[in-house]
């Protein structure tokens, strides 16, 4: 058995200004806004606990709705971004000069904020935008396609893949470079085909990779405010919007504050299921 | 099963010429072994013939099949890597079953392959583990029997056996060379260790700058090396350039810096009178105090290494050093002058 580090007073020192700060603002944060949905820390009127606000969100249907919403959301950016950039990376697996061009060209949404992100696609796919007008001018379509602030919700997932897609090639892309080559040349020599190396190869070996991908990119699009603003459907809203509605429109902050409790939990049972489902994959190993 | 050929192979790497013009034809069922300094191209003829390098130039035929653009998996061969190359997220279980499982083969067949194979390399216990688990011997055995499992038309490895423990190694390749025997498989063997070749082979192809220097049976590559690169790489040798005095029938009297030698070239190519030539002949051919050979040549002892069943001896004759060897009682010890006997068959005349 190893011996545990012993904390020196020195160590103690080092760590005070992380470990302080990651407890004093995010952990004194999360605990006052779950406090608030419990009646507590009330801006107005006087504190005290009730689930009278956890009743009242629970019940709405406006609430619920923007709840499966930013689910969806989360779950359809998640699965197609990893299912765009996949492909993308193992395209990009063996460096090339005219791949390292496309590659920067690629990255440069990285750079990008998501509220301009959101507003450059705009002109894109917008009632008027640059797609509508082209297929009408081609004559492929008679009516311009509502692309934009469908009721689906397929416009943010658009901009969210668009939005993303360099940050999860990055992921992908680091953790395909792991796979030696000898090992696919291995599975060839064994007689695997294309889809055999893809799917037995790759995809387990890479799937650390896809999962931190899937999670971050989930956590993403679920707590999502701006994208959704922009090219969200009228009704319903993101948790995010509703949040913000509740707190400024309504002047409910302990509503609101629920909604942040819904979204805390959501992002860390997801975190859960995810140490699990990596516990799984990875077996013994 | 199948035969081999190679017809004129080259493989560039931009300007490196990694296989250089081969030739080489390998029988139905018979194992051979490239044996080949570092760098001389042995790991990239063996990774053409798999397939996962295309010839730039020539042919690769698995018997009248031209295999040139057919891709590895369309290949019936089965390598086993210098790195091992094992599935690192599979159990050891699970990569031996991966070629048997690509052939479709149905479960239980593949099960009674396995656990023989398992058992043979002595890999029993360890189907459950992943190959981070285990020692690098214990994953050299793991490709080697994932390998040989797939009993396929051609196998094909690379130092298989490179990462084992002198005892081990031995006791494996006598396996490996008894199943390639039983299953009748062609086989391509690279190692550089030359008792391994020497022991494993049917024949022995001496590589170096991505040419072949000589193709042969084991006897005739120790026997009879063709070229000076050969006869150092092989064994030890001594190695000497002369002038042809005088040719009777295949018995030559050369003119060496340390006297005159009488060869008798039967069986090689017979020197004209007159040409310079390089020969060598073995340590072990220098006979200590054989009064019968034709060839007599008395050394002073520089150095003798004592190496248990014989004695390592560094002579010097009339200022040339050479390197003999001695099985007798006696004790020798440096300084002591040392008659030998050198049989007049024991040379051979080399090429550049
Ligand atoms: N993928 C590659 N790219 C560029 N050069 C290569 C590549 N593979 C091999 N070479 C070069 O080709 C030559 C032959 O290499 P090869 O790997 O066939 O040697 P080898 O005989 O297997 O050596 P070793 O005994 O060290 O394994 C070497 O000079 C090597 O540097
Ligand atoms: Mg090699």
């Amino acid at each position: 058995m190893k011996k545990k580090d012993k904390m020196t007073p020195f160590i103690i020192l080092m760590l005070i200004p992380g470990v302080g700060f990651i407890v004093f603002f995010i952990g004194s944060s999360i605990s006052i806004t779950v406090l608030q949905s419990l009646g507590f820390f009330n801006m107005m009127g006087e504190s005290g606990f009730t689930l009278g606000y956890w009743k009242s969100i629970l019940s709405s249907r406006e609430a619920i709705d923007s709840l499966l919403f930013s689910l969806r959301m989360g779950i359809l950016s998640s699965v197609g971004t990893v299912l765009v950039a996949f492909p993308l990376a193992l395209f990009f697996r063996k460096s090339g000069p005219a791949k390292g061009m496309l590659g920067s060209i690629i990255k440069v949404p990285l750079f990008i904020p998501a509220l301009v992100a959101a507003f450059l696609i705009l002109n894109l796919i917008s009632y008027h935008g640059l797609i509508n007008t082209t297929l009408m001018r081609l004559n492929i379509i008679d009516e311009p396609l509502r692309m934009l602030n469908d009721s689906f919700g397929w416009g943010v997932i658009t901009i969210q893949i668009w939005k993303n897609l360099p940050f999860v090639l990055l992921i992908l892309m680091s953790a395909i470079s792991s796979i030696r080559d000898d090992t696919i040349d291995a599975a060839r020599n064994l007689g695997a085909g294309y889809w055999s190396v893809l799917f037995r190869i790759y995809i387990p070996l890479a799937m650390p990779g896809i999962l931190v991908a899937m999670i971050l990119m989930f956590i993403k699009a679920f707590g999502d405010f701006p994208i959704t603003s922009v090219a969200g459907p009228v009704y319903p809203s993101s948790v995010a919007n509703r949040m913000q509605i509740m707190a400024n429109l309504y002047q409910e902050w302990n509503q609101a504050a629920v909604l942040g409790v819904i979204i805390i939990i959501t992002t860390f049972f997801v975190i859960w299921a995810y140490s699990r489902f990596a516990e799984l994959v990875q077996g013994g190993a | 099963m199948a035969t081999l050929k190679l017809t004129n192979l080259v493989k560039h790497f931009d300007d490196v010429v990694a296989v250089d013009h081969i030739d080489l034809e390998v029988a139905d069922g018979e194992f051979v072994t490239l044996l080949g300094p570092s760098g001389c191209g042995k790991t990239t003829t063996l990774r053409t013939i798999a397939g996962f390098y295309y010839p730039d130039e020539g042919e690769v035929y698995f018997g009248d099949r031209i295999m040139n653009n057919i891709p590895p998996n369309k290949r019936d061969t089965a390598m086993c890597f210098q790195s091992y190359a094992l599935f690192p997220h599979m159990s050891v279980w699970d990569n031996i079953s991966f070629g048997l499982k690509m052939r479709k083969m149905p479960a239980s067949e593949q099960k009674i392959k396995i656990e023989r194979v398992m058992e043979m390399l002595s890999l029993s216990e360890l189907g459950k583990r992943k190959p981070g688990q285990l020692s690098g011997g214990q994953q050299q055995r793991v490709a080697l029997a994932r390998s040989i499992v797939t009993e396929p038309e051609v196998l094909l490895f690379d130092e298989p056996l490179s990462n084992l423990d002198a005892k081990l190694r031995v006791q494996v390749r006598v396996e490996i060379r008894e199943m390639q025997k039983r299953l009748g498989i062609t086989a391509i063997y690279v190692t550089h260790d030359q008792d391994e070749a020497l022991a494993i082979s049917d024949r022995i192809v001496i590589m170096e700058q991505g040419r072949i220097e000589q193709i042969g049976d084991p006897y005739t590559i120790y026997r009879h090396p063709e070229t000076q690169f050969v006869a150092g790489f092989i064994g030890l040798a001594n190695i000497f350039d002369g002038v042809v005095l005088e040719v009777e029938g295949t018995r030559c009297t050369v003119q060496a810096p340390f006297g005159n030698v009488l060869i008798n070239a039967e069986g090689q190519e017979v020197p004209h009178k007159g040409a310079t030539i390089h020969f060598s002949w073995r340590p072990e051919d220098m006979k200590i105090r054989d009064r019968t050979s034709k060839n007599q040549i008395t050394g002073n002892v520089l150095q003798a290494v004592f190496m248990g069943d014989i004695t390592d001896l560094f002579i010097e004759v009339n200022g040339y050093k050479m390197r003999a060897q001695s099985d007798d009682e006696a004790k020798i010890v440096a300084g002591d002058s040392v008659s030998f006997g050198i049989a007049e068959h024991a040379f051979s005349i080399l090429r550049e």
